[in-house]
C-alpha cells in the first residue's frame, strides 16, 4: 500500500475512537497479510473508489461491538445495548463510517481523490475474509472493551 | 586451490567432536516416479529449466540432447530413462525441470520429475543404502535418510556421471564418504569434499547471523570468497555478527545506498531497446531507502525522455519506506546528470515534485505483488540474497510472469538468476544485468 495513505487511516481512526468513546486509545504494530484472515465476529465494510480500488474493514468480537456500541450510546444520552440489535449495529455502522470519512477527507487535501461506497456490515461465526491480489493493511487497536482490527486494502489502478 | 590437509583434519575432529548433531550436510531433493531423492548441494551448481535442447543422434537413450548454457555445451540427462523409470509425457515445448551439476570431471545437466527443496541434515543421520533398493543400481548410491517423516536417496554425482561409472573403485564403499571421521588420518581426495562442509557451517552462519542464503544466486561469489576467506583465516568459522559482516563485504553491490554515478544511467540506457507504448514500468522490490527507486527512474527517463516512467517501489521496514518520498541525498553524490530533477529543500538537496510523481512508494511485501502490471523493467541489487531459498524460487516465478520479454531484471554485482534458461546476460562493467529472452 502507497505510503502516503497509511497514516491518514492510522490517524483517523485513533481521533475518532478516542473522541467518540472518550477513553484510552492505543495502536499496535502494523502489519502486511495476503492470506485469508479469520473475522472475529462483526465486520462493518466501506468500500473506495476513485485513485485506488480497494474496501477498508473493521472487524471486531460481538462482545467489543456490544461495550463499543454502548458506550457511543451513552455518550449521546441513549440506553446502553446488551445485545447486537439494529441499533447497535447502525452503531457500529456509522462508526466505521466516521473513521474511513475522515481519512479520506485528510487524503482528499493531499490530492488523492477517493469516494466511499455506503457501509455494510456482517455477523456470524466463523467467517473469513481473503483478497487473493490484495495485500492488506492491519491496525490493531486496543480499547478498554477489546480489540477493533482496521483492515486497510487498497490498490492502486492501473 | 587445494585447501591445507592438516587445517581441514583439524576443522573435521572439532566438528565431529563438537557439533556431532550440527546439521552439517544440505541436498537438493527432487522426485523420480515419485520417490524422493537428494543430491550434496556442493555438486548443484543451478536448479534450471531446460526447454528446446538440441538431440544429438546415436548417443545412449538417456541422453536427451545438448543444451547452451550461457554459451558453454553441455550435455542433458533424464534420470528416468537412465534409471528405467516412467517418463511422462509432455509436449515438445514444455520445460522439464532439472538441475544442473558439478561432477569432477565436468558439468551435465539432469532432468527429473520436479524440484522439491533444500533440506539440511547431519550427515551423521545418513545411513548406508540397502543392498535390496531397486529402482537404481546401488553403486549410484551414497546413502539414505530420513527427514520430516520422508526417506531420501542420496544419489552420488560423481559416480552416476564419470565415465564407466560401472568400473567405480569397489574400495570406496558408501558409507566412507558420509561419515566424517572415517578417514581423519590419511589424507585422500574425499576429503576436498570435506573441505565443502567448512562452506556449509558458514552458509549456516551468514543465514543465522545475517538473513544471507548461499545459493544459486550467489554461489559462484560465495565459492570464490570462501577460498580466499581459509587462505587468509586457515579455515576460521564465523562465530559473530561481525565476522559474518567481514565475510560479506565483498558482496555488497557498489553504490547501494546512495544515487548511482552518472556512468550507471548510461548502463541503463545501452541494455534496452525503446518499448512499444508511452509508459514503462519498473519494479523496485525492497527498496529501502529509495535510493535505487530515485537511480532508476533518472537512468528511465535519461534513456527514453518521451516515456512516461512508473517506477513501483516497496518495502516492509515501515520506518524507512516511509521517509523514501522525502529523501534527502548529499550534494556530492548528485552527479550533473541529475541536476534537472534537483531542487534545494529545507533540509536539503530533494527531488522536484515532478520527479516523485514518478515513484509510487508501497509499504508492501515484495512476495504478494500480485496485482502489479507488466514490468520493462525490474532493480533488486543484494535483494534475494537475503530471503530464504525457497523465497527465491517464489521470487524467480514471479519475475518470469512479471517481466516483459526483453525487459531487464538487475540484480547485485555477486548475483545470478537461479534459474539461467529466460535470461541473457548483457555485457556491462558498472551493472548486473540480464535480459529476458524474447
Amino acid at each position: 500500500m502507497r505510503v502516503e495513505y497509511i497514516n491518514p487511516f492510522v490517524e483517523s481512526a485513533y481521533n475518532v475512537l478516542k473522541e467518540v468513546l472518550q477513553c484510552e486509545v492505543n495502536r499496535g504494530e502494523l502489519s502486511l497479510k495476503s492470506t485469508s484472515m479469520p473475522v472475529l465476529g462483526v465486520a462493518a465494510i466501506v468500500g473506495l473508489a476513485g485513485d485506488v480500488e480497494g474496501r477498508v474493514l473493521f472487524d471486531m468480537s460481538r462482545d467489543t461491538a456490544i461495550k463499543v456500541a454502548s458506550a457511543m450510546l451513552e455518550s449521546m444520552d441513549m440506553e446502553a445495548i446488551t445485545e447486537l440489535n439494529d441499533m447497535g449495529r447502525a452503531t457500529i455502522t456509522e462508526l466505521a463510517n466516521m473513521i474511513t470519512g475522515q481519512a479520506v477527507t485528510k487524503l482528499h487535501n493531499l490530492n488523492f481523490k477517493f469516494d466511499l461506497t455506503p457501509p455494510a456490515i456482517f455477523t456470524g461465526d466463523n467467517m473469513e475474509v481473503s483478497n487473493p491480489d490484495v495485500e492488506a493493511l492491519i491496525v490493531p487497536i486496543e480499547l478498554p472493551m477489546g480489540k477493533i482490527e482496521i483492515n486497510v486494502a487498497v490498490r492502486e489502478r492501473t | 586451490m587445494m585447501a591445507d590437509p592438516t587445517v581441514l583434519e583439524k576443522i573435521e575432529r572439532d566438528v565431529a567432536a563438537t557439533q556431532a548433531r550440527i546439521l552439517d550436510y544440505k541436498m537438493v531433493t527432487f522426485t523420480l516416479a515419485g520417490k524422493d531423492y537428494g543430491i550434496d548441494i556442493m555438486s548443484v551448481k543451478e536448479i534450471a529449466k531446460f526447454a528446446n535442447f538440441t538431440y544429438v543422434p546415436n548417443t545412449a537413450p538417456f541422453v536427451r540432447g545438448v543444451y547452451n548454457l550461457r554459451g558453454d555445451i553441455i550435455s542433458i540427462i533424464d534420470l528416468r530413462l537412465m534409471f528405467n523409470l516412467p517418463v511422462p509425457q509432455k509436449t515438445a515445448d514444455t520445460a522439464e525441470n532439472g538441475l544442473i551439476l558439478r561432477t569432477e570431471s565436468n558439468v551435465v545437466g539432469v532432468i527429473v520429475d520436479s524440484i522439491d527443496k533444500v533440506v539440511s541434515i547431519s550427515s551423521e543421520a545418513i545411513q548406508p543404502p540397502h543392498p535390496i533398493f531397486g529402482d537404481i543400481n546401488i553403486k549410484y548410491i551414497s546413502g539414505v535418510v530420513e527427514h520430516d517423516d520422508r526417506l531420501y536417496i542420496i544419489l552420488d554425482a560423481d559416480r552416476v556421471f564419470v565415465k564407466g561409472a560401472e568400473k567405480a573403485d569397489p574400495s570406496r564403499v558408501p558409507a566412507e564418504i558420509v561419515d566424517p571421521r572415517a578417514n581423519d588420518r590419511v589424507f585422500q581426495p574425499e576429503q576436498v569434499h570435506e573441505s565443502y562442509r567448512v562452506g556449509d557451517f558458514i552458509e549456516q552462519e551468514l543465514f543465522t547471523l545475517k538473513g544471507f542464503t548461499v545459493s544459486p544466486v550467489n554461489r559462484l561469489w560465495f565459492l570464490n570468497r570462501l577460498q580466499e576467506w581459509k587462505t587468509k583465516y586457515e579455515g576460521a568459522q564465523i562465530t559473530d555478527a561481525e565476522a559474518a559482516q567481514e565475510f560479506l563485504t565483498t558482496f555488497t553491490s557498489r553504490n547501494r545506498e546512495r544515487l548511482w554515478p552518472a556512468a550507471y544511467l548510461d548502463s541503463i540506457r545501452s541494455s534496452m531497446k525503446e518499448p512499444d507504448g508511452t509508459l514503462i514500468n519498473v519494479w523496485a522490490p525492497d527498496c529501502g531507502a529509495g535510493y535505487e527507486a530515485y537511480s532508476i527512474a533518472c537512468a528511465m527517463k535519461r534513456a527514453f525522455v518521451h516515456k512516461q516512467i512508473k517506477v513501483w517501489a516497496s518495502d516492509t521496514d515501515l520506518m524507512r519506506i516511509s521517509s523514501a518520498p522525502n529523501l534527502v541525498f548529499t550534494q556530492s553524490e548528485i552527479a550533473e546528470e541529475y541536476d534537472e530533477w534537483i531542487v534545494q529543500g529545507k533540509n536539503g538537496p530533494t527531488c522536484s515534485n515532478d520527479f516523485k510523481e514518478m515513484i509510487l512508494f508501497e509499504y508492501s511485501d515484495a512476495l504478494h505483488s500480485t496485482s502489479l502490471p507488466k514490468m520493462h523493467a525490474v532493480v533488486m541489487r543484494d535483494v534475494l540474497s537475503f530471503l530464504d531459498e525457497q523465497q527465491q524460487n517464489r521470487f524467480f516465478s514471479l519475475l518470469e510472469e512479471m517481466i516483459r520479454p526483453e525487459g531487464i531484471l538487475i540484480l547485485g554485482d555477486n548475483e545470478q538468476p537461479v534459474d539461467s534458461a529466460s535470461w541473457v546476460e548483457v555485457d556491462d562493467t558498472n551493472l548486473t544485468i540480464f535480459r529476458k529472452r524474447a
